[in-house]
């Protein structure tokens, strides 16, 4: 049968295509410092873009708000073959070249957003309602780049360079990767940008510093240049020696090298996440000192637990792979194995992601997520042995999962048995809120759930998925996310049981009478006849009404289904859990974060921006001493 | 010749948002030696009507001389405690505060004490504090004249209050730009009165001499503040990263990067000869530059802190009693002599059972650690003789805001002084055609 030519053939439209992009940044050579840039060519969804570059997920608006100049719209290649030559080889003319500017940043984006969809087996939107993402690559003069949910967009800076140059953070890989993964935690856990414990406030950057690495290495040019650096001829080692892939080896050729070679300008600008955190020696006590209080100093805690846990996970595998008294090993193969292993290390924490209760992440919490999603999707790690050098690496820096996960293996229990099923409708479960939240009223005593007193509960979001694992293992899922608050007032939090800090009850006091007071001032200045007395019915008088002065405390949690409808896993953190309530509040009383207002008391939201301006200049905000 | 004081009056003058304090050492009922700490103002209070802020060029004369008055004309020592408008433009000669530094120099001060970061010496060393940094006292020096013609550009800016800035960033704005300005004038007749006949400059840091002992017999001066350079290198080596960013902004050529090629670049938006931007972009492009609005409130303010921390912090020592100056010192310049200097212990000691402070910043958030001094204090909560004085000169709705609960001075701090201390504050003079002055403290032994 020939099918060539038969004209209603409507060729599938390819899912993905490829684009160049700088493997690291603009530092990185091919052979040695003045060779051309290390480029890499990556696969992003394939689209048909309109000029800027817009595609259907991200808007690439050039406008420079310092020069307040719009730079134009840009037109990208439509494919490798019509790319500039300059590009592919990595010329430095690029570095000039808007054109490639946007190129490069809208692939980078595209890219870790294509991860995120395929680890998590469905798709993900933005956590605003617009479609799109929007991105400025050179959004302004600054030594700082920032995700603004608020804006809905990623802000690159740029900022000259001591020898004079221009440096464009635009251009770094581990920098657009790292503004990416804001943008989708943010998307799928909004409460993690609210203040909590110090744990979820190193989150943000950790996690985002976790997958922009983890993404570099995942590229196996990049592992391989490291590995065996370029000769003087221009040639690379064919082998490398058992001595250099070692854990320690890898350590300095992999993580340091890399960090070495990354340039220090942009990474200056952040604070050095790489090199801090490999230089940061596995030690129990860390986080409990009080520079690892600073959210950003935390958050290299975690970077480091996992990079750790990869180097182990690597060296480990190469010797498997090798023979015994095997004395060196093919570069190109171990390079592989380093990239593979760095892909699916950030595909695991991804998916984690969904397993993470939806507030008051602790480090613990995070970890027994990564091993449960894991286990989920890959049950056999007999090859790789992922899980438990991870957990190993994990407990040098003093992180266990926490005490409501299995002993043996750190995951998440199953879910309690005697669910009720039989009022809720099995396809309604798996995309309708109104469901879930029958599910969650209907078994609210074995969920432990508190639905009634005074806590409003609200499902999120309900997102069927389905995960393929590293050998073609399929698990279908539903993922629904609830979350709760209740407003108590002091004398509420009482009979809670929960503790709250003796000053900041005061403050709420004084609050409420300050603001009684300028109530009082604004009557009598107006000298509104009209307005109700003090205490006259109807009037609302901030003397006599107590309940006033609210406290919002959190909840909420993930529900886990299996295909068939079943409860698999419910990760939650209950909203009348007294003792970690009052730890919570006694933290973000201490830290300044919680303000007693007239009605009720607020969190300061992070912003972004506020927070890398700090960690690049390594700031330390003591706030226990501040008034 | 007298051994040591009898008493010590100290004198809080009005200077609106703005500090000057004259420390008058009885010896004798003819010999009264009196050291002057800062003296200057970047608003003063309102009176008349309509309510007008009243002019620095004719009150901050009438303050000179008030203090020539008080002194005899003559002083022992200028301190002038760091470069911020509001602690020493009234050493400037030029109009702007009246020629109120003529008479300061008039009374030709035999020591004038400034931070070593003033030195104009160090502005020529371009040693590097160790292997590992990138930065000399020639770089850090750098830094703070950068800050200058940043400031410079950001006051211009807000006077021209472009569009996107909101009238509550161009009062900040402002403000901030105004008290980092150079003044030249100030500036430059602290160094001559330094270097006049007869007089010394001192440049300190902390564990200096500061040279005032031998001029005053029985008293004891501390400098607690600010490390220099190497003192601050010796603490990276306990924190596990860069050795360049304990100073931040001023940290070198890093540190300048935005800074001031941002200063440069203001205002000169290039509006003609770019591409229009097309309707999709317009709502992206509007925030973009309310976002530059905060970048520009972000970077200016760490600068502020900067300089703030390059403030002297000195404890004298006289009759048993202890009186603290710490100028505008922020946290972590308070940190280096609380925590982590080799004799912060002692240190710590020492100022617990301080009898006078004047509170730092006027009065702001975090110019008086809560944990690492405040709580120390024991003086705090005692009755008459033994309570803690404390001397507070501010003016509040200048600086800071209560709905980030930055405002000066912060209330918080301000009800526990007047709940725990015996509080003398210049917002409490009466401020009309007849100004008080100045409020006084006695100390006796």
């Amino acid at each position: 049968m020939n099918n060539a030519r038969r004209p209603d053939a409507v060729a599938a439209l390819p899912a993905q295509r490829y684009v160049t992009v700088i493997a690291q940044d603009p530092s990185v050579r091919q052979n040695g410092s003045n060779g051309p840039i290390l480029m890499a060519k990556i696969a992003v969804p394939a689209e048909d873009l309109i000029p800027g570059p817009i595609g259907y997920r991200v808007q690439v608006v050039d406008y420079d708000s310092t020069t307040r100049r719009f730079n134009g719209a840009h037109d990208l290649p439509d494919s490798l073959a019509n790319e500039p030559p300059a590009w592919a080889k990595g010329d430095a003319r690029i570095l000039d070249d808007f054109r490639f500017h946007a190129q490069n940043v809208y692939a980078l984006v595209m890219k870790t957003l294509a991860r995120f969809e395929f680890a998590l087996g469905r798709r993900v939107g933005w956590s605003f309602r617009t479609h799109q993402l929007k991105v400025s690559p050179h959004g302004m003069l600054d030594a700082n780049a920032f995700y603004s949910p608020r804006e809905e967009g990623l802000v690159f800076g740029y900022f000259a360079g001591a020898s004079g140059e221009t440096v464009y953070t635009c251009l770094s890989h581990d920098v657009v990767v790292h503004e990416t993964t804001h943008a989708l935690i943010d998307a799928l856990r909004e409460r993690y940008l609210d203040p909590s414990s110090p744990d979820q406030a190193a989150f943000h950057e950790g996690f985002a510093d976790v997958i922009a690495i983890l993404s570099v290495f995942s590229q196996p040019e990049m592992v391989r240049m490291l590995l065996a650096p370029p000769t003087k001829k221009g040639g690379t080692a064919a082998l490398i020696d058992k001595e250099d892939v070692t854990v320690d080896a890898l350590k300095q050729s992999a993580l340091f090298g890399l960090a070495a070679q990354m340039g220090q300008e942009i990474q200056g600008s952040r604070g050095g996440p790489l090199r801090q955190s490999a230089l940061l020696a596995a030690d129990p006590r860390l986080l409990d000192s009080p520079e690892f209080q600073e959210p950003h100093r935390r958050g290299e805690v975690l970077v480091a637990a996992v990079l750790n846990g990869f180097i182990h996970v690597w060296a480990s595998r190469i010797q498997d792979l090798g023979v015994p008294d095997q004395r060196s090993f093919a570069v190109a193969r171990v390079a592989e194995q380093g990239a593979d292993i760095a892909d699916t290390l950030a595909t695991m924490w991804i998916r984690a992601l969904d397993y993470m209760p939806p507030v008051h992440l602790e480090f613990g919490d995070a970890l027994s997520a990564a091993l449960t999603a894991d286990t989920e999707v890959r049950p056999d790690d007999s090859r790789y042995n992922l899980r438990e050098h991870m957990r190993k690496a994990f407990a040098t820096y003093g992180i266990e999962p926490p005490r409501s996960a299995d002993r043996e293996t750190g995951t998440w229990a199953h879910a309690p048995g005697g669910l009720n099923y039989d009022r809720v409708r099995f396809e309604s479960m798996r995309s309708d809120k109104d469901e879930v939240f029958r599910f969650l009223w209907e078994n609210r005593k074995p969920l432990e759930v508190e639905l009634r007193k005074g806590a409003f509960t609200e499902v999120l979001s309900v997102r069927p998925c389905v995960r393929v694992g590293p050998d073609g293992f399929t698990l279908r899922e539903t993922v629904a996310e609830y979350y709760q608050v209740a407003r108590l007032t002091p004398a509420e939090l009482e009979r809670a049981g929960i503790a709250v800090p003796k000053n900041y009850l005061t403050a709420l006091e004084e609050a409420r009478r300050a603001a009684a007071e300028r109530q009082a001032k604004a009557r009598e200045s107006a000298g509104d006849d009209n307005a109700p007395p003090a205490g006259a019915a109807g009037g609302h008088d901030v003397d006599d009404d107590e309940s006033l002065a609210t406290t919002p405390i959190y909840g909420g949690g993930v529900l886990i289904f299996d295909e068939y409808g079943r409860l698999k896993f419910h990760i939650h953190n209950g909203v009348f859990h007294a003792r970690r309530q009052a730890r919570r509040l006694k933290y973000l009383w201490e830290t300044g974060q919680l303000e007693p207002g007239l009605r009720e008391a607020r969190l300061q939201a992070a912003r972004l921006s506020t927070l890398h301006r700090l960690r690049a200049l390594d700031a330390r905000r003591v706030p226990a001493e501040g008034w | 010749m007298a051994a040591a004081p009898k008493a010590v009056e100290i004198r809080g003058y009005q200077v609106g948002f703005g500090d000057c304090f004259l420390l008058s050492f009885v010896y004798s009922d003819t010999d009264k030696r009196h050291v002057l700490i800062d003296f200057g103002t970047t608003e003063l209070p309102t009176r008349g009507t309509p309510r007008k802020a009243a002019k620095a060029s004719e009150h901050m004369p009438q303050v000179a001389s008030h203090i020539a008055k008080v002194c005899g004309g003559s002083l022992t020592a200028v301190i002038a405690t760091h470069r911020h408008a509001d602690h020493i433009s009234g050493f400037g000669t030029d109009g702007r505060t009246g020629k109120s530094g003529e008479t300061i120099k008039a009374m030709n001060p035999k020591i004038v004490m400034q931070p070593w970061t003033e030195d104009p010496e160090a502005a020529k060393n371009a040693t590097k504090a160790t292997k590992e940094s990138q930065r000399s006292p020639r770089s850090f020096t750098a830094g703070l004249t950068a800050m200058h013609n940043i400031a410079e550009a950001i006051f211009q800016l807000a006077d021209s209050r472009p569009a996107w800035m909101s009238p509550a960033l161009q009062k900040e704005l402002r403000f901030l730009g105004m008290d980092n300005i150079k003044n030249k004038s100030a500036v430059d007749n602290l160094i001559a009165m330094g270097a006049a006949k007869g007089a010394a400059a001192v440049w300190a840091h902390h564990g200096s001499d500061s040279g005032l002992e031998k001029l005053l017999p029985g008293v004891k001066v501390h400098v607690l503040g600010p490390p220099d350079l190497t003192q601050t290198e010796k603490i990276r080596k306990m924190r596990t990263t860069d050795p360049d960013q304990f100073w931040h902004f001023l940290a070198g050529p890093k540190s300048l990067q935005t800074a001031e090629p941002l200063a440069k670049g203001f205002g000169n938006g290039h509006a003609g000869r770019s591409p229009a931007v097309p309707p999709e972009a317009r709502w992206f492009r509007d925030r973009l530059e309310r976002m530059r609005a905060e970048q520009l409130l972000q970077i200016v303010r760490t600068l502020d802190d900067q300089m703030n921390n390059t403030s002297l912090i000195l404890l004298f020592e006289v009759f048993g009693k202890k009186l603290l100056f710490p100028g505008d010192a922020q946290i972590e310049n308070w940190s280096y002599a609380l925590e982590d200097a080799p004799d912060a212990a002692r240190t710590r000691e020492l100022l617990a059972d301080v009898d006078v402070y004047k509170v730092g910043h006027h009065g702001s958030l975090n110019a008086t650690p809560k944990k690492l001094l405040w709580e120390d204090f024991k003086r705090r909560n005692k009755t008459g003789s033994q309570r803690l004085v404390t001397l507070l000169s501010t003016m509040p709705g200048k600086h800071g805001k209560v709905a980030n609960k930055t405002e000066v001075p912060r209330r918080p701090l301000l009800a526990a002084l007047k709940a725990e201390t015996a509080l003398s504050s210049t917002t409490d003079l009466p401020f009309g055609k007849k100004p008080t002055f100045c409020y006084q403290i006695d100390v006796t032994p």
